[in-house]
């Protein structure tokens, strides 16, 4: 990428840190003076199959979505270790907010894939307990459920749940955005609330490189982790396809977020491999060529290298993800094939938390409706 | 084991149809669940389309090529196995309006995805099944529709007109009506629903005498309560005249041939006290122009929503007596086979209710009339029928007139028929139909034998 | 029972409301150390601190967007929206999100949230400070809205609007902050004895009449019960409905006023295309049809932007306009 001159560099841009790395795209690690990777050979394994049941997962809902299952369907393709990664490295009393497109992070919070489905099947509107799940539900609207994260900081501020040095007690947030949502003026006005009252929220920004057909160019003059210093707080870049850094930069934003020390940002510096979504041709904005020049850099392919060089992983056990995999892809296929439609009364649960007369009324409308006409003849 | 259709999904950008671009498969090829199968042109891009089932590929159903409506079957694949999840479901939503090609979301009730009609397009293509094409057909309903909308609860004032109310109900039309003829709401009864004044109600109020004033008895008037059989008859008028459309028809017959019967009938001792009319006749020509035309011998069932054609005639006739109009009704009449029995029904039903003797079975449950206006000397009329009657025949009085007998006209005994019928259970033809039989019995009753 | 301003009651509502649940959290622009541009949350930072009284950066829709968030946690944000004019930054997160999230979540995420918004004009203000916005979020399933014309409404309302477990719109009629009434403030939501308040989505009928109803709501009770004042004078008898909550509508009360009068006129500062008066007239009609012997009439402000000040008095409908709409209603015959 290249960018303007800056206006504080007289004829070419700041000198621009290299992004943390911990793999190598062909599979060698690299050390880093301020991060370590995770050499456990368990958790190692237990990363990868959790790349590739999401990878599967991904490819999955696409085809049910070309087979007429689901509605819609955003592919996360060639995200999973910017997802997987920082996934994992939440506690179990965090609370993350996504987009739409979280479908690791998903995963890692202990999400059904079915569950995940439902929105893109149009059943619900959400699919999970966020509050059980530690999960936000998926918001459309780009960049509002930054905003969000910044505010349920400022609530476990309020609660005391920072910085007490309990590690089951001490609670960090994290926001979900893309590039493009970076340009929305709620995520700045996320950061100047996270900022000013130092509140415990990473911002995790997955710079796929793309927002729908807009390149970074199109959002942003400088790389988008600057950002945060205008705001005061830091900020770096991470490869966002090696998942060993991903999880070490994202553990130690959100301890640090733990401790009180206030928000960070990390920018995931990774490509979108699918379209924005199922109904989306992105022939018609992106060369072939700029895709091929991705795979070389595949997540899961350079971890798998990774795997089998140190031992932690033989064909066997890769055999065995790749068979769990096919049995994950056919429940969460069964488990969208049944997923039953829900009754025409159900639009009007739920609208207000306290009974509402206008509400009640057009449902008993709606009802009488309903039993008054004749079916149009056929069954189901 | 089982052939599964793959019909063309809409892929979600709206697309209403979608060139097959070319095959990756051929029948026979061993296919696995998200096999690529197809290359699709939709107006945005080519998209494959991967296969939902396993199985073997049985058929290739669309050339490539060829432009197909989203819906259409593309594709059967023998399923290799029968764990295969939820076989019914594995269609795309595309195939639920096969009617109208197109494509229902879910998130529908199973009773709305099978009704036509569909509300106008949705979203922009790119985030979600897409818009809908074509209107299809309104939905049929089966039950009064609800009330438009519930009533809110309005403490303390009721719909209807609390008493001693001062507030009329009426519609701005019919307050204005009020209004021009200098008519004060307040004081014309209402007989809308819930006490609302109707514009018959004001309408009535300009039109009816002075309502207050107890009537007026001018020298010479005599009132006459209506009670009794009179009343009956009146309430039963009203409520035939106002529920049945009557239609009614005439026919006109030359009838000598009756009336020469009728003599020799009358010398025969096996009818001796009992009343030989040309009343006798037409009731044999109707019970038997009844088996002819049994749509005749009917009933309307408005709440079963059905005509009932009924198994026996019985036939009603009409008494004047000092009481008033009776119309008893022989019972089975179709099955008095013999001229004197049906003879000696006739006489004893007509002199039980003139004596007063009728019992009300006698007076019910007749199903068809005939009313004999001619003693009375008068050709016919348009008769009411009884209330749950299809028809009513009158007969006219029956005397010589001039008509066009073998091409000369000659004074031939005649008499008219008029046939009032029930529109909604019987048609102008049928009708039609009916009183020509019975007028061509009476013209020539040898019809009595060959029709019998 | 002492007499205080609306600003007054309402920041003892807030202040009763605070002591009753520490989730209780007010926030906005100044409402912290000043007291809020208004007055209306003074005093309160000093008795409850800077972690429940929050003084926001200049950001609306940070506003929303973090009062959302901080229900998500399970607090009870009680937000200050400036003025009326400057909600509109905060409208996405408000109709995109805070309407919507017990929705889309089926009931699991509650969203305990209030917008205290001051709004309407009378006040000879530059641009942006008269709005009338309250349509827009009374046309948004999911939100509750509801505004008191008065202190004793102030008070009780504001406490019930916190207690509610739906997102609710509270909108103060700025120009009534000064105005003065007795109010028991000494007493809590909860101390009150049952029944002594009314319903937070019930409205009332503050003057009873017999010859047209006359529904108003927010600064334009106060201009209703003044031409009924004049009327009365010249011997027409008004019933002036107070409205009070406008999601939902309390249709049963304005249902029984216009059966016993036969008359119906709407007030509100708004401008009339497409203002609550419109709701309030189809449903109206439809439910009191042949009790009407005019149509139901609207009396609005004019379909403009919110003039400059020294125009405001000829914009605002005040009780002049109103009881020309009542005359009118006696030119289309009826009954009598």
């Amino acid at each position: 990428m290249s960018y303007p001159p800056h206006p504080e560099v007289p004829g070419g841009s700041p000198p621009e840190p290299e992004p943390v790395q911990l793999l190598r795209p062909d599979g060698t690690t690299v050390e880093h003076p301020q991060y370590a990777p995770e050499t456990d050979p368990a958790v190692l394994r237990s990363w990868y199959r959790d790349l590739v049941l999401v990878r599967r997962i991904d490819t999955e809902a696409t085809a049910l979505q070309r087979q007429g299952q689901l509605g819609l369907w955003a592919p996360c393709l060639g995200q999973e270790a910017a997802q997987v990664g920082s996934g994992r490295a939440l506690a179990p009393q965090d609370h993350a907010f996504p987009t739409y497109r979280e479908h690791g992070v998903a995963w890692c919070r202990g999400v059904d894939p079915v569950d995940l489905l439902r929105i893109w099947r149009g059943t619900t509107l959400g699919g999970w307990d966020p509050a059980r799940r530690g999960l936000h539900l998926y918001t459309i609207v780009i960049g509002t459920q930054v905003l969000h994260a910044a505010g349920y900081a400022m609530g476990v501020q309020r609660d005391g749940a920072v910085g007490t040095g309990d590690p089951g007690r001490d609670t960090a947030v994290i926001a979900y955005f893309g590039d493009g949502a970076s340009s929305q003026g709620d995520v700045s006005e996320a950061f100047t609330y996270a900022s000013v009252f130092n509140a415990p929220v990473v911002f995790f920004c997955q710079n796929n490189q793309l927002a729908i057909s807009e390149p970074n160019e199109r959002q942003t003059r400088v790389p988008l982790y600057q950002r945060a210093r205008g705001f005061g707080f830091p900020g770096l870049r991470v490869d966002g396809n090696d998942i060993l850094a991903v999880h070490a930069v994202t553990r130690a934003a959100l301890d640090r977020a733990r401790a009180g020390e206030g928000p960070m940002m990390i920018e995931a510096f990774t490509y979108r491999m699918g379209a924005h979504t199922t109904s989306d041709d992105p022939t018609r904005y992106r060369q072939a060529a700029e895709v091929d020049a991705w795979r070389p850099r595949d997540p899961i392919t350079r971890f798998a290298t990774h795997l089998r060089s140190t031992g932690a992983a033989d064909d066997a056990f890769l055999a065995e993800v790749d068979a769990a995999a096919d049995e994950l892809a056919a429940r969460v296929r069964a488990g969208c094939l049944a997923m039953p439609d829900p009754a025409g009364t159900a639009m009007f649960d739920h609208v207000y938390a306290e009974p509402h007369p206008m509400v009640a009324a057009e449902r008993a409308w709606h009802e009488d409706w309903e039993r008054s006409l004749e079916p149009a003849g056929g069954e189901r | 084991m089982g052939v599964q259709e793959f019909r063309l999904p809409d892929v979600g950008e709206g697309l209403t149809e979608a060139e097959i671009v070319a095959w990756h498969v051929a029948p026979g090829d061993t296919v696995k669940v998200n096999d690529p199968i197809v290359d699709i042109e939709t107006a945005k891009s080519v998209v494959e389309l991967p296969c939902p089932f396993a199985g073997v590929v049985e058929r290739l159903l669309v050339d490539a090529g060829a432009t197909v409506p989203v819906g259409t079957p593309i594709i059967t694949v023998t399923v290799a196995t029968d764990d295969e999840p939820d076989r019914d479901h594995a269609r795309p939503g595309g195939a639920d309006q096969e009617e109208r090609g197109d494509h229902a979301p879910p998130g529908r009730a199973d009773q709305d995805v099978a009704r036509d009609h569909a509300p106008p397009a949705r979203q922009e293509v790119l985030v979600g099944y897409g818009p809908r094409s074509g209107v299809g057909l309104r939905s049929r309903r089966r039950a009064p529709a609800p009330a438009p909308r519930p009533e809110p609860a309005a403490p303390p004032a009721r719909r209807s007109e609390q008493p001693g109310s001062s507030r009329p109900l009426a519609t701005p039309p019919v307050r204005k009506l009020a209004k021009d003829r200098g008519i004060d709401l307040r004081e014309v009864t209402p007989t809308g629903a819930g006490g609302v004044v109707t514009r018959a109600d004001v309408e009535a109020f300009t039109a009816a005498p002075e309502p207050q004033a107890p009537a007026a008895r001018e020298a010479g008037d005599t009132r006459i309560p209506v009670k009794g059989v009179r009343k009956a008859t009146a309430e039963a008028m009203v409520a035939s005249a106002f529920t049945a459309p009557h239609v009614t028809l005439w026919l006109t017959v030359d009838v000598t041939r009756s009336v020469k019967l009728l003599r020799r009938l009358k010398a025969d001792p096996e009818l001796t006290g009992l009343s030989v009319s040309p009343l006798l006749l037409a009731s044999r020509a109707v019970v038997l122009a009844l088996r002819r035309h049994p749509y005749l011998n009917a009933r309307w069932d408005g709440d079963a929503g059905e005509i009932v054609q009924l198994g026996a005639v019985h036939l009603g006739i009409a008494v004047a007596t000092s009481r008033g109009l009776l119309v008893p009704s022989l019972k089975d009449a179709d099955r008095l086979t013999s001229l004197v029995d049906l003879a000696r029904g006739l006489t004893g039903l007509a002199a039980t209710a003139r004596e007063g003797r009728a019992t009300p079975r006698d007076l019910s449950g007749g199903t068809f009339t005939i009313t004999n206006v001619g003693v009375f000397g008068v050709d016919g009329g348009t008769p009411i029928l009884n209330p749950g009657e299809a028809g009513i025949l009158g007969l006219g009085q029956v005397r010589q007139r001039p008509w066009v007998h073998r091409g000369e006209v000659r004074p031939r005994w005649v008499t008219e028929l008029t046939l009032s019928i029930d529109h909604r259970v019987v048609d102008g033809e049928q009708g039609g139909r009916f009183l020509a039989d019975v007028g061509a019995v009476l013209e020539r009753p040898e019809r009595l034998l060959t029709w019998g | 029972m002492a007499k205080v301003t609306l600003a007054a009651a309402v920041n003892a509502g807030l202040r009763r409301a605070m002591d009753a649940d520490p989730k209780v959290l007010v926030m906005g622009e100044d409402v912290g150390q000043l007291g809020g541009v208004f007055r209306v949350t003074d005093g309160l930072r000093k008795d409850f601190g800077d972690d429940r009284v929050i003084d926001t950066p200049l950001a609306e829709s940070g506003i929303v967007g973090s009062a959302i968030g901080l229900a998500l946690r399970g607090y009870r944000p009680v937000c200050e929206i400036q003025f009326d004019g400057f909600v509109f930054p905060a409208f996405n997160q408000i109709v995109s999100q805070l309407s919507r999230l017990a929705y889309r979540s089926e009931g699991r995420l509650r969203m305990p949230v209030v917008l205290r918004i001051p709004y309407g004009g009378g006040i000879g203000a530059v641009e942006h400070h008269s709005e009338s916005p309250e349509a827009y979020f009374a046309h948004t399933p999911g939100l509750r809205v509801v505004t008191c014309a008065g202190p004793a409404d102030g008070y009780w309302m504001i406490q019930q609007a916190i207690a509610s477990d739906d997102p609710v719109l509270f909108f103060e009629p700025k120009r009534r902050y000064w105005d003065k009434a007795e109010v028991d403030t000494a007493t809590s939501l909860a101390d009150a004895p049952a029944g002594s308040v009314e319903p937070l989505h019930a409205a009332r009928v503050v003057r009873p009449g017999t010859d047209v109803t006359v529904v108003a709501y927010g600064p334009t009770v106060r201009v209703a019960l003044d031409a009924a004042e004049l009327a009365a004078q010249e011997g027409r008898s008004l019933e002036v409905v107070d409205l009070r909550s406008l999601a939902p509508l309390d249709e049963g009360t304005v249902t029984a006023s216009v059966r016993r009068t036969g008359r119906c006129v709407v007030v509100h500062e708004a401008p009339t295309f497409l203002g609550l008066g419109a709701e309030i007239a189809a449903r109206v009609t439809e439910s009191c049809f042949h009790h009407l012997e005019a149509p139901v009439l609207r009396v609005g402000g004019y379909d403009v932007p919110y003039p400059a000040s020294r125009l405001e008095e000829a914009y605002l409908p005040d009780h002049d306009r109103v009881l020309e709409a009542v005359d009118r209603a006696f030119t289309f015959g009826g009954a009598y």
